[in-house]
């Protein structure tokens, strides 16, 4: 066999006849390319920003995990009724079991009341609540799930984005105070018992031993462990919200028309949608896309389906204007 | 192997690290070979293997910090992107639809079968073809660095080797030792199927030249 593999003067060379008789191998088409190139891309941004912001995480998690366990009683309750489902696992993320914490691997698992997991460095989570809300954990994160309505945020990092209606809301534990949110989209941060609340839109109410404090849309409140409220302003578009935008649950818009993805889009990134005229938003809702965005950053996925349409969009401040293409 | 895998082990540092560059030459490297992986293995169907491929580098890059070089940067985005095949049947819940390559099913016996498939009244035929050409193309797509390009300048396009020194811009002598070590390497892919069954030798020389 070994002798074939070179040329010889009288008999066949296998390596070329085999070769010739496949043919050529297939190209991939060039708008294939192009499309794949640029999730590929912003995959690739998105991951490296998030290793250059890991030296900051590591330090809030040694404090926050430090502060923590002086503060909180912990009543075990045994893993029950559904009350979410993990849509997407990033990096490190663990559950604990049997008296420790083991590695989650597999997304779409359901997690039942009582049920505790933590983010590690750089890692981060989003859950499917059971009430229809979305809730994502940074990096450094542990939270357990205590009821269907009902998370205790031990530390670290959350985000909820809640399209419920008064009275559908959910309510976190935290050792600085209990938010309760109201129909919203909301960031908390907790470091032993201080805590920050980032509102991005509605309202939300912090309930700290009886005094309560109330948040809304375009706020940030900073509540330090003497119960001292700072307020600033923070914009629905700040970069603070990014690492949540990562990892909205994409939806399925195969099929669907390009409106469906807009709507998502402007949500995710805090921006009101604002169609050039009603020929473009008519437009927005008969043209059908065709793919999948999952994993995609919701800028990045109407990046890459809206380069198959004749609409684009521009960013204006708080705004996502839609207009048709200028130039294909 | 060993230096593939340490190559490639910097290249994914490189990448990790935020170099563009390193990124945008793996991903042309990588990009026609794993859409060719992909379509192959979801009845060719383009759009399908364009997603499953988008899903591959996102989720690749995504894990790239979980790469130990245990295998070659390539043989782990195959890892990859069978994954994401298996979730997309899963998702669609057409499980038993699956298409089952010949070189993904553990007895290689079958594919020596179908090389040899040809008989003396069936010569040559369009399932024939299409079987040479599946395993031709996966083993020039899993060959390391360029072998598979240099092959084809050759063989296909009929290059000399001083137009492929020219291309890759080496002397003509490294060319030269270029092609040799890709047709060894070639020779070898296809051998290890060969060393299953004493019949693919036979196959072999029935391929139409």
């Amino acid at each position: 066999m070994e002798q074939q593999s070179q040329d010889h003067p009288n008999g066949p060379d296998l390596v070329a006849s085999l070769i010739r008789a496949a043919g050529r191998r297939i190209e991939p088409p060039a708008d294939a390319y192009q499309r794949v190139l640029t999730a590929a891309t912003a995959a690739f941004r998105e991951k490296t920003a998030k290793r250059r912001g890991r030296t900051w995480m590591l330090v809030a998690a040694a404090a926050s995990v430090a502060a923590v366990t002086l503060l909180l009683q912990w009543n075990g309750t045994s893993t029950q009724a559904q009350v979410a489902t993990v849509a997407r696992v990033i990096g490190s993320v663990e559950l604990e079991s049997g008296g420790g914490w083991k590695p989650m691997t597999e997304a779409r698992s359901s997690l039942g009341t009582g049920a505790r997991l933590r983010t590690l460095a750089g890692g981060s989570v989003a859950l499917a609540l059971d009430g229809g809300a979305s809730l994502r954990l940074a990096a450094a994160t542990e939270v357990e799930m205590e009821g269907p309505r009902r998370i205790l945020l031990r530390s670290g990092t959350i985000y909820l984005d809640n399209k419920g209606s008064v009275g559908t809301g959910y309510q976190f534990e935290t050792p600085a105070g209990t938010a309760r949110d109201v129909g919203t989209q909301f960031e908390l941060y907790v470091a032993g018992s201080a805590l920050r609340l980032r509102v991005r839109e509605g309202r939300v109410e912090v309930d700290r031993a009886g005094q309560l404090v109330t948040g809304s849309a375009g706020e940030q409140l900073e509540i330090d462990v003497l119960g001292s409220v700072v307020r600033s302003t923070i914009a629905t578009t700040d970069a603070a919200w990014q690492w949540a935008e990562t990892l909205a649950p994409a939806p399925d818009i195969d099929g669907k028309p390009a409106a469906v993805l807009l709507d998502w889009v402007a949500r995710e990134t805090g921006r009101k949608l604002h169609y050039e005229s009603a020929t473009v938003e008519s437009r927005a809702a008969t043209v059908i896309l065709h793919g999948n965005i999952r994993h995609l950053a919701p800028l990045a996925a109407l990046d890459v389906m809206l380069a198959t349409t004749d609409l684009e969009y521009a960013l204006n401040g708080d705004t996502m204007e839609v207009r048709t293409r200028t130039e294909l | 192997m060993a230096d593939l895998v340490h190559v490639d082990r910097a290249v994914a540092r490189r990448i990790l690290g935020g170099d563009e560059a390193a990124f945008r030459e793996l991903f042309d490297r990588f990009f026609p070979r794993l859409y060719r992986f992909a379509l192959a293995r979801v009845g060719g169907d383009p759009d399908t293997a364009q997603d499953i491929v988008q899903e591959t580098f996102c989720n690749a890059i995504e894990r790239l910090d979980s790469y130990r070089g245990e295998a070659a940067l390539y043989t782990w985005f195959c890892q990859i992107c069978r994954n994401a095949i298996a979730d997309h049947y899963r998702r669609r819940q057409t499980g038993s639809e699956r298409f089952v390559l010949l070189e993904d099913q553990p007895d290689v016996r079958a594919i020596l079968e179908a090389l040899a498939a040809p008989t003396d009244d069936e010569p040559d035929t369009g399932a024939w073809r299409q079987q040479v050409h599946r395993v031709v193309e996966a083993t020039l797509d899993a060959l390391p660095g360029r072998y598979g390009e240099v092959l084809e300048w050759k063989y296909l396009d009929g290059e000399s080797v001083v137009e492929i020194a020219r291309r890759l811009e080496l002397g003509p002598k490294a060319a030269e030792s270029l092609l040799t070590r890709a047709r060894t390497a070639f020779h070898a892919a296809i051998s290890e199927l060969a060393v299953a069954s004493d019949e693919l030798t036979g196959a072999l020389g029935r391929s139409p030249g």
